[in-house]
């Protein structure tokens, strides 16, 4: 290692690296800055907000709005049931996805370019809210955490991404297996999974985020308020943001407090972005992989 | 048993009678099938059961009714679309802003992934990544918020900045020269990290003992990304593309409403936003799935010409 | 075999699938109550509980059967069974809600939007009109609002009723006493005081860093000025024929007045990008003085200055308010709403029969009482209010007061006669009540409130811009008045003229 330093070390290869850096530190900088603001804002009083557009550290620090939420009962349950809904929604829908991508990643597999056009269609063609709605309720999915599960289980974009990775994967390793007399669930259980995490990794957290974020399914399939995710609480805080709605507006709503609405924004927001950084160890944990096509 | 396996790299499936074939599929590939059953099942489900909705393309859906019921009024809702005046402006703003962004805000990430990817230092390059993919998070009620901020002519700091430098005062959020590059902008800030995270797995492929051959044959830094980076992600960047295609007329309705005001308007407009303003006086998912259904049509054409051209430049790459 | 298996598994999906579109499809009509005719007189109750379906601004719910609830179905007698839905996708769960087979007795309609219009005119709620009168309180309504929220004359809900006047100028005080000006009271005053903020050093920097007139990018301002110009509100009566507003002559001085203030520098230079969000902090930060919105806001920016200086005397406060400013022509034009928001329409598939319909009626005439409209409106007396010796109302200010009113029982608020009046805790508030009080006699309404118009209805939004973007365009100076009258040549035939044969139409066949 300490000779391949010394070869990256030619100084043209310096001062792309000091360039690089900088560019790459400066990138860091202006994305992370405004949520910084928006951290800084959450303990804010509320003169201070409207008197200052843009600060990093309140002058007057107030724990008021997280008191608040910390104390209503309903929004720690909220914050319970998105975690949970979260983490088991995650392993499910990468369940569906990951059992279909492998098998339409093999050439040899009858039927698989229908299937694929299959997968392809549904991603552009839709029924719609209601009809969904309706094939849910049909289920009997209503009022249950399966209706913000299952209906998005399979994203159609991942599944061919996955798909990708997959042909992408080394054939001798599989066959080797094979010879061993490994069943194709087995060599997929045992090798191809253990040997993906760098792309489970990376798909965990797009359908991590994707629970996360949804507030159109806690919307339509949940009726009883103590199922409600954290998004509806979100949403319903930033809706005064909608110029739309100002004008129709009744004349009695008061909006929230801008420092309570900052403070929701970054409990909704805090938890699914701290996953990240838990990942990102795997990234680097794939490189049995092998053959990478030239 | 031993007849298939010969015959397996390339299997030409019309060459064989049927009953050959169902063979291959029960003795060989059960359990491919097997993992098929979930995946299949969900389609069918949730995604193909709801499908008959479309109809409502060509009714005037009144929930209430329901499907059966409601209205049919045919081709009605297309041909006032396409009919509309408005059509071939909407039309023009739309791929603009696609094209832009397929131009600008699509290899964003792809160049952001290289770079990171060339940076030794561990931990700041996760710091780095960890950050550029906060933005993803904030709702573009608050990007929007930031940009009035930043660019308002009313004390904007990138305003007062340009005027000290060129001496010339723009109103980057009225101006309509100004709007496609400020969507654009916004576009690239808020999704470049956020997008690098499939190209960071892509390149999590690439063994180090490659870039150590290169380094070891005398390569520089510039050829090591050439030769072995870039390839490295060369499927995944081509099957981005191709499924980017299909939603190129899409060009997502928070960002570009919040953005819209009297003065660039004709700019400004494209489908999604067209569709919410009749949509929200019509209350009409009829005419708005009619206009999702022109859009996936395209989407459609686009995905499969994109996926052949594909094919064509390289024949591992593609959809299938 | 092996084969049929593989296409069994297929067919059965298949079936499995088509199964849920025909099951789902079928149920509509078998709901609601199972005990059909049912003639069996007064005694005979058909609900056990009353379904309601209703918008939440919370950021959580109300518990079921909290205390408010509680205190509204011993009221009733009736088990009442809430159904919250958050305010902010209301519209598209109030549509899914009736597609599907389980629709609440009661749901609150937030306005006459699309969705709602198309379910009415297919038969989903009750029509009302001959049923209100036989009621104690349901027929105390105010024919004027409930002309105003029905559907060209049909009555398909039940309005919440709410404040008139709400429109004033918002100014800061502490600038009016620098300056030692006067509280404005007519267009012209205003006028005055806008060139004195700009000019004259309001803020006492000694820096030109001021104006005077704030106006974001939502354009309510523009609608109230020309209203107190003596414009129609949105609508009026010209020679017996409904015209709209921006034809009028009160409404093209009022548009020139505007640009007028433009081109002096006197309003916010970014008034055609100003975010309605940062509306409030450009008067708090100093730069701009005036407003002209509602009450609420005046109290959200007072509140503001109340924080930042940490007053505690209820006397004293920080932006002035002024109701309606009088009209160059010396006469008064007041603004209001329509005098409601939304309403409670009562479900035909839920409710079946006329017998029923009374049971829901009887129940909401009791909501309508005196003492509905107090526990709905204000809660419960001795925890969120109390009544001073002259039976003025005051709020209680504590914790079990707070978690009480998130419960939001008001949002089935309907109106009725006897409810108590607030006398303002502080003496903004008390100055608010009074103009609201004073401005109500001379107030304009819209003429077309009430019709429903199905040119509009499809080609309303594209209209309202034509409008909306010449009159900024307009005002910014990037069109002259050809450009203007241009714009108002593409409103008539876009759909304009229709729209206005077609709510002349339906004008005469109301009246």
């Amino acid at each position: 290692m300490s000779d391949l330093h010394k070869l990256h070390n030619t100084k043209p290869g310096r001062v792309f690296d000091v360039i690089n850096l900088i560019f790459l530190g400066l990138a860091a900088i202006i994305t992370l800055l405004p949520f910084v603001y928006v951290v800084a804002g959450s303990f804010a009083t509320e003169s201070e907000l409207a008197r200052r557009a843009f600060f990093i550290i309140p002058e007057t620090f107030t724990l008021e709005a997280y008191r608040y939420i910390f104390t209503s009962e309903a929004f720690i349950r909220s914050i319970i049931v998105t975690v949970g809904v979260t983490a088991v929604g995650t392993l499910v829908q990468l369940f569906f996805t990951f059992t279909m991508a492998y098998p339409l990643a093999k050439r040899k597999l009858h039927g698989r370019k229908l299937l694929i056009n299959m997968v392809v269609f549904a991603m552009l063609f839709s029924g719609g809210m209601i009809p969904t709605f309706l094939v849910v309720q049909g289920l009997g999915l209503i009022d249950s955490y399966w209706a913000l599960v299952l209906p998005g289980a399979i994203n159609p974009f991942n599944l061919i991404i996955i798909k990708n990775f997959f042909q992408n994967f080394s054939v001798e390793l599989e066959e080797s297996a094979k010879i061993d007399g490994a069943s194709e669930i087995g060599i997929f259980w045992r090798i191809v999974l253990p040997l993906s995490k760098p792309i489970i990794a990376t798909f965990a957290l797009f359908y991590a985020v994707g629970i996360w974020n949804d507030f159109m399914s806690p919307l339509l399939y949940l009726n009883d308020s103590s199922k409600w995710t954290l998004q509806l609480l979100l949403r319903q805080v930033t809706i005064s943001s909608d110029p739309n709605a100002l004008g129709s507006l009744d004349p009695d709503y008061i909006p929230p407090a801008e420092g309570m609405k900052l403070a929701i924004i970054v409990i909704a927001t805090l938890p699914i972005m701290a996953v990240y950084p838990f990942l990102q160890k795997h990234f680097a944990k794939g490189l049995l992989i092998g053959s990478v096509k030239g | 048993m031993k007849a298939l396996m010969i015959g397996k790299p390339k299997d030409k499936a019309n060459k064989k009678s049927f009953t050959e074939i169902l063979k291959v599929m029960w003795i060989r590939d059960k359990w491919l099938y097997v993992l098929l059953i979930p995946g299949v099942l969900y389609f069918l489900t949730f995604r193909y059961a709801p499908m008959y909705g479309v109809i409502i393309a060509f009714k005037n859906y009144v929930p209430f009714l329901g499907i059966q019921d409601s209205q049919w009024v045919g081709l009605e809702h297309f041909t006032s679309f396409f009919g509309s005046p408005d059509f071939l402006r909407l039309l023009g703003n739309t791929l603009w802003i696609s094209f832009l962004s397929i131009a600008i805000a699509f290899p964003a990430p792809i160049f952001l992934a290289v770079l990171l990817n060339e940076v030794r230092f561990s931990i700041y390059k996760k710091l780095v990544q960890t950050c550029i993919y906060i933005p993803h998070f904030l709702s573009w009620t608050i990007v929007v918020g930031l940009t009035h901020l930043l660019f308002s002519i009313n004390g904007g700091v990138i305003v007062e900045m340009v005027e000290a430098l060129f001496g010339t005062r723009i109103n980057f959020l009225a101006d309509p020269e100004w709007f496609r590059p400020m969507i654009i902008l916004q576009g690239v800030w808020k999704g470049t990290g956020w997008g690098t995270i499939i190209f960071l797995a892509a390149l999590a492929n690439v063994s180090p003992e490659q870039y150590e051959a290169a380094i070891v044959d005398g390569a520089g830094r510039f050829r090591r990304i050439w030769h072995i980076t870039l390839p490295a992600i060369r499927g995944t960047v081509v099957i981005m593309l191709i499924l980017t295609m299909g939603s190129v007329l899409n060009t997502g309705f928070d960002q570009i409403f919040l953005m819209t005001n009297s003065l660039n308007r004709t700019v400004a407009d494209v489908f999604d936003t067209y569709v919410y303003n009749v949509g929200i006086t019509r209350g009409s998912y009829s005419y708005s799935t009619a206009v999702g259904l022109f859009k996936s049509v395209v989407g459609i054409i686009l995905i499969l010409t994109t996926d052949f051209i594909a094919k064509r430049v390289d024949k591992e790459s593609g959809l299938f | 075999m092996r084969s049929l298996k593989k296409r069994g598994v297929w067919l059965v999906a298949i079936l499995f699938s088509l199964f849920f579109i025909v099951g789902c499809g079928n149920d509509d009509d078998d709901t609601a109550s199972n005990d059909g005719g049912g003639s069996d007189g007064e005694e005979k109750e058909f609900f056990e509980e009353i379904k309601i379906m209703a918008p939440t601004f919370e950021t959580t719910a109300p518990p079921a059967d909290n205390d408010w609830e509680l205190a509204v179905e011993e009221l009733t007698g009736k088990k009442i069974n809430m159904n919250w839905v958050p305010n902010v996708s209301y519209e598209d769960r109030m549509n899914v809600t009736l597609a599907s087979t389980d629709i609440p007795h009661i749901m609150v309609i937030q306005g006459k939007t699309p969705g709602f219009l198309n379910s009415a005119e297919a038969g989903a709620f009750w029509e009302l009109s001959d049923y209100l009168d036989d009621y104690e309180h349901l027929s105390q309504y105010n024919e004027d609002i409930l002309r105003n929220s029905s559907v060209n004359g049909e009555v398909y809900g039940i309005y919440r009723h709410r404040d008139i006047m709400r429109s004033t100028a918002i100014i800061r005080k502490d600038w009016l006493d620098n300056l030692g000006l006067d509280v404005p009271e007519t267009i012209d005053d205003l006028y005055d005081v806008l060139q004195a903020f700009t000019y004259n050093d309001p803020n006492e920097t000694g820096a030109d860093d001021t104006f005077g007139l704030i106006i974001p990018t939502w354009y309510g301002t523009l609608d109230t000025l020309s209203i107190w110009f003596g414009a129609p509100n949105g609508w009026g009566i010209e020679n017996g024929k409904l015209v709209p507003a921006f034809t009028t002559d009160a409404y093209a001085e009022a548009l020139e007045w505007t640009k007028d203030l433009v081109d002096q520098g006197l309003v916010n230079p970014d008034f055609t990008t100003l975010s309605p969000d940062d509306w409030n902090s450009v008067m708090f930060n100093g730069k701009g003085g005036v407003i002209i919105d509602t009450y609420s806001r005046a109290m959200q920016i007072n509140n503001l200055f109340v924080d930042e200086t940490g007053s505690t005397d209820p006397d004293e406060y920080f932006v002035e308010i002024t109701g309606t400013l009088l009209s160059p022509d010396g006469e008064e034009y007041g603004q209001p709403t329509d005098g409601y928001s939304g309403f409670l329409a009562i479900s035909k598939t839920s409710v079946q029969t006329e017998e029923e319909l009374h049971e829901i009626l009887a129940f909401l005439d009791t909501l309508c009482s005196t003492d509905g409209i107090n526990i709905l409106s204000h809660g419960i007396e001795g925890v969120s209010y109390e009544l001073d010796e002259d039976g003025y109302l005051v709020p209680i200010e504590s914790e079990e007061a707070a978690a009480l009113k998130s419960y939001e029982m008001g949002q089935i608020s309907m109106y009725g006669e006897g409810m108590h009046q607030m006398r303002g805790d502080s003496a903004l508030a008390q100055k608010r009540y009074r103009l609201m009080e004073e401005n109500e006699e001379k107030a304009v309404f819209n003429e077309a409130a009430p019709l429903v118009s199905e040119v509009y209805t499809t080609r309303g939004t594209q209209l309202d811009d034509i409008i909306e973007d010449a009159r900024i365009q307009y005002i910014a100076g990037q069109i002259d008045q050809d450009g203007w009258n241009d714009a108002i040549d593409l409103w008539y035939n876009s759909g304009g003229q229709e729209l206005i044969d077609e709510l002349n139409e339906l004008y005469q066949n109301m009246n």
